[in-house]
């Protein structure tokens, strides 16, 4: 063991979520009847091995691993992993696991691809505003990533209400109106804190350029995401879009992220620079 | 000093027999007392409820002779003189500590799985131990089968689910709404089976509840019963507004509420969750309704279905809760140091 390097410890912990993410689909057949332990245990592993991989690479370079893509996906993906395990620690809530594997699993491979580590230990951020905007831009993410959690959780248990399947019954999955709550306010949460590290990325700039806004890909995609989950809440809380719409807008709008932000950061000329 | 078990039940009598032998509860402790002064009993608990009567108890006698004693004192008790055959069974260890095990679970009741039976043993238990007629043999069994019945409830799905159409109507709003409590329920047509779904939904908190029937008059009754108010027939929709849970059950020979009538309603609610509820034969509510969003339409045959499934999943448990009774039973009687060879010990006795 000694001779790894913290994205070994990070691949096994990937490899975990993806042994969680194959029970899960063994307990969304099943239906969530019991609380799922297992899950809970394997999502306890993985998140040791996490951390470990972060607090590693942290002393490795002697510095908060927040630095690179690479590390903040892990750090988006260490919030996903804490949250559930606290929820999780109440039985009843425990099945949670099940739709924040996949995530975490798809999240994890997303952070294992090279090109997000390219430069290795190489700080692409740095300063404490830089630290500030990326800290509440990256729990923006995670949050939005729970929203999702939630949204996936509604369609399952909406759908085998429509359609009168007993495991609707016999879930234990909260009951829809309560999710739909749930996503409402991690979306909102979400907002208020891509807002928040969006204010704090025109004080950097303005401190470090002497400008508000610089036109550079990743700048116009954030705002890009800010209008889409701002569009979202405000459908929802001035046109009642609720329910089934609203949850699919929540997947869809996380799903939107995870497809482009990679792709987009590494044609940004502030973010990724050239060296 | 073993445990033995002698009564009757659903199982063995019917109602016109049980009746006659049922304790009524201010009886319960003078029949203890005289049980105990008797010499048959060391320690006894009766219980007495609607689907049996049964008297446990801790004996010095062979079993075989306390049971014909505690039979005589069961048919003195009752006054009993018509000829019996085999209503009355008895049970001795470890049998009977399987059974008691069993009734505290529900796994022996009418319904089964049900969890009243739990609350009517501890009284039984509770009533003796006051007047002094318990002692470790009862207190530890009866302490035991409270543990075992808190177990099987947690570690296997025997009372999971409801076996009755207001039962799981109520169920069905909970996986619904955030609570019950607080949601306003609309009764259409004023049956049996929707005034007893819609007090189910009271029970579990429903703010209150608005009737509406062609009788205007029977409307009001059910109304006032409820505590809720009426609305004449004809301007039901008018408060889908405020509802969140329809029960529908006119006579009607057509649809009362279809796709077309409810869509702009649905606007009016802003979208809100309604679950409606539809036990009427002919249906009340055009099936087409369950496709629009937010609406959660229930038939009979659907209540009915999960009702059913419910059960079967229960009866599918049996077998696992077996297991665990007698596991339990079998350990209580080790640390007692009484386990005897499990043989015959079933005993009918007739008259």
């Amino acid at each position: 063991m000694a001779g790894l390097t913290d994205r070994n410890y990070f691949l096994m912990a990937v490899g975990l979520y993806g042994v969680s993410t194959l029970y899960s689909i063994f307990l969304l057949r099943k239906g969530f009847r019991e609380d799922n332990r297992i899950n809970y245990l394997l999502l306890l592993g993985a998140f040791g091995f996490h951390t470990f991989a972060m607090v590693k690479r942290g002393f490795n370079f002697q510095r908060c691993p927040i630095n690179n893509l690479y590390e903040a996906t892990l750090l988006i993906g260490w919030t996903i992993v804490v949250t559930y395990l606290v929820f999780g620690s109440f039985s009843r809530l425990r099945f949670l696991g099940a739709f924040a594997s996949p995530i975490l699993f798809a999240i994890g491979i997303f952070a294992l691809m090279r090109g997000l580590d390219a430069r290795g230990s190489q700080p692409v951020f740095t300063g404490g505003w830089s630290s500030l905007h990326k800290a509440l831009i990256l729990l923006a993410y995670g949050t939005f990533g729970l929203s999702s959690v939630a949204g996936l959780m509604y369609l399952r248990q909406e759908h085998d209400l429509k359609y009168r399947k007993l495991r609707a019954m016999l879930s234990l999955l909260p009951p829809i109106q309560r999710l739909e709550v749930v996503i409402s306010h991690s979306l909102a949460a979400g907002f208020v804190l891509l807002t928040a590290g969006l204010g704090t990325s025109a004080v950097y700039l303005k401190k470090t350029r002497h400008v508000y806004f610089v036109g550079d890909a990743f700048v116009v995609y954030s705002i890009l995401v800010w209008a889409i989950y701002g569009t979202l809440l405000l459908l929802h809380w001035r046109f009642a879009q609720r329910g089934r719409r609203f949850a699919l807008g929540a997947i869809g709008s996380f799903a939107f992220v995870m497809l482009t932000f990679w792709g987009i950061y590494m044609i940004s000329g502030i973010h990724n620079p050239i060296p | 000093m073993p445990l033995v078990v002698i009564g009757l039940s659903h199982h063995t009598s019917p109602v016109t027999v049980r009746e006659r032998f049922a304790f009524a509860e201010a009886r319960i402790p003078a029949a203890l007392q005289l049980l105990r002064e008797s010499g048959i009993v060391s320690e006894a608990v009766i219980l007495s409820t609607c689907n049996r009567v049964e008297i446990y108890a801790a004996t010095g006698l062979q079993p075989l002779k306390a049971f014909v004693e505690l039979e005589g004192f069961l048919i003195k008790c009752a006054d009993y003189r018509d000829p019996m055959t085999d209503e009355i069974y008895t049970l001795t260890e470890p049998h009977s500590m399987h059974h008691l095990f069993k009734v505290a679970c529900g796994l022996d009741s009418m319904v089964l799985g049900e969890t009243e039976i739990l609350g009517q043993l501890k009284k039984a238990y509770e009533l003796s131990l006051q007047h002094n007629h318990t002692s470790s043999i009862l207190n530890k069994a009866f302490q035991k089968a409270f543990n075992v019945a808190k177990h099987i409830r947690t570690e296997t799905a025997i009372q999971r689910g409801s076996v009755s159409v207001g039962s799981v109507a109520v169920e069905l709003a909970e996986k619904i709404f955030s609570a019950v409590d607080n949601r306003q329920v609309m009764v259409i047509g004023a049956g049996d089976t929707s005034e007893k779904t819609a007090r189910a939904l009271l029970s579990r908190g429903a703010r209150s509840i608005i009737v509406s029937n062609r009788s205007h008059e029977r409307a009001l009754a059910l109304a006032a019963e409820m505590g809720g108010r009426a609305v004449q027939f004809d301007e039901w929709a008018g408060e889908f507004a405020k509802i969140d849970i329809v029960i529908s059950s006119t006579a009607a020979p057509h649809y009362i509420l279809d796709r077309a009538k409810l869509e702009p309603l649905m606007k009016l609610r802003k979208n809100r969750p309604l679950l409606l509820i539809d036990i009427a034969v002919p249906r009340d509510i055009e099936p087409e309704v369950n496709l629009l969003e937010n609406v959660y339409l229930y038939n009979i045959d659907d209540l009915q279905a999960i009702a059913e499934d419910y059960l079967r999943q229960r009866k599918e448990e049996i077998a696992r809760c077996e297991a665990i009774i007698v596991e339990k039973a079998r350990a209580l009687l080790e640390a007692r140091g009484t386990i005897r060879v499990p043989g015959e010990s079933r005993v009918i006795l007739g008259t």
